[in-house]
């Protein structure tokens, strides 16, 4: 009695459900359709070309920067602090490369439970990324600014003379120490920002990941 | 890319499903997201897929799959960029001026409100099952064995039946 009562109610919520789409009417032009996916596909292509220029760009001005710097300055301690912020922009260019090339492509075609996994790696990678933002994107610059700035001396004593160079570089003291907490206070800044991306947008993300995949479980 | 697609394999696709999609992505559609926003996006993604569609399961399987985890996405906020608000000019969704059931539809608001009342990945569940699949089909779209399907399905059920059952009876 119990099954066929629950039958029938079970039949009626599949009749509810199946009949609930009969208020609207979906209709597709599916030529033009077409057409508006692939203008979509290639405005997020062409996004994602920007970005990876953007990413790239300003690290490719770095190095012809202080490459240039690397060939002017006369000073030997600001000569190896401009080497290595070359080395520190290659390497960036490399670490976003390898973590593009890590990146876990999302694949709606996989199921639920491989589709959770994959967002939970993908996310984890994004978290580390940020995570240790401190030690790969703050910290090292700062050392070559301290450094470079450090090393700075009287130009006068290795009759160097570029009046453009001189005039930006910060020489006398005042402005060493000036520049020094301008910069530590952008770095400060860089890794709060990174931080703050970390517990706003992909913890939460990971909890709920992690939530879901705790629910299928059980 | 856009030559390996098959428009009229696209168009039939769509046809045969699209009132099944619109369902799930109505359950799953929260303010402010709107049903036919994740609608949208679950062609997009069918769309993008398409040419990965190997045949080891059925296509109607195949395109539950995507409708669940793109639907799933969206309660997770993953897409956070503009695209998903640019409606599709090509889609009209359009009122049936016939008279609606005033019973049904609020039959059917019940079960929508009981349904809200599972968790994330139940809710999929009874999607489905309401969609008359069989737990085979469900296991390949979720990834669970049949035994964890039936198990699960029982504990849902029964919530769902004690929400539903006293709101039906009034």
């Amino acid at each position: 009695m119990y099954n066929t009562k629950n039958k029938m109610l079970e039949q009626e919520l599949k009749d509810i459900w199946n009949n609930a789409s009969q208020t609207a009417k979906i209709s597709i032009e599916t030529n033009q359709l077409v057409e508006e996916l692939n203008t979509k596909v290639s405005r997020i292509q062409k996004k994602i070309r920007i970005r990876d220029i953007r990413e790239m760009s300003a690290s490719a001005i770095g190095i012809l920067l202080f490459g240039y710097l690397l060939y002017e300055i006369p000073f030997p301690i600001t000569k190896v602090a401009c080497g290595l912020a070359i080395a520190w922009f290659v390497f960036v260019i490399l670490k976003f490369k390898k973590s593009k090339t890590q990146n876990i492509k999302t694949d709606f075609s996989l199921s639920l439970r491989e589709q959770l996994n994959n967002q939970k790696t993908m996310m984890a990678q994004q978290a580390n990324l940020l995570d240790t933002a401190l030690y790969w994107y703050a910290i090292p610059p700062f050392i070559m600014n301290f450094i470079f700035i450090l090393g700075l001396e009287n130009p006068a004593d290795y009759n160097w003379t570029n009046s453009i160079v001189a005039k930006i570089l910060p020489l006398s003291s005042n402005l060493k120490i000036i520049t020094l907490t301008g910069l530590a206070l952008f770095y400060a800044f860089t890794f709060w920002v990174n931080k703050r991306a970390l517990t706003k947008d992909v913890k939460p993300i990971i909890e709920r990941i992690e939530t879901m995949q705790q629910q299928i479980k059980k | 890319m856009y030559k390996e697609k098959d428009d009229n394999f696209f168009e039939e696709i769509l046809e045969r499903n699209k009132y099944k999609i619109y369902r799930i992505c109505n359950i799953y559609a929260v303010n402010p997201i709107e049903p036919q926003d994740i609608f949208q996006e679950v062609i997009f993604q069918i769309w993008k897929s398409i040419d990965k569609f190997e045949g080891k399961s059925s296509v109607d399987t195949w395109v539950h799959k995507i409708t669940i985890n793109v639907c799933l996405r969206s309660k997770m906020k993953f897409a956070k960029s503009n695209d998903k608000t640019d409606r599709f000019e090509s889609i009209h969704f359009t009122r049936i001026d016939k008279e609606i059931n005033t019973s049904e539809q609020e039959k059917f608001n019940y079960l929508k409100e009981c349904i809200s009342t599972l968790n994330e990945t139940d809710i999929s569940l009874i999607a489905l099952y309401l969609d008359n699949l069989s737990y085979t089909e469900i296991g390949v779209i979720t990834g669970l064995s049949e035994n964890h399907i039936a198990v699960k399905m029982k504990r849902i059920r029964k919530k769902l039946f004690e929400c539903i059952t006293p709101k039906i009876k009034c």
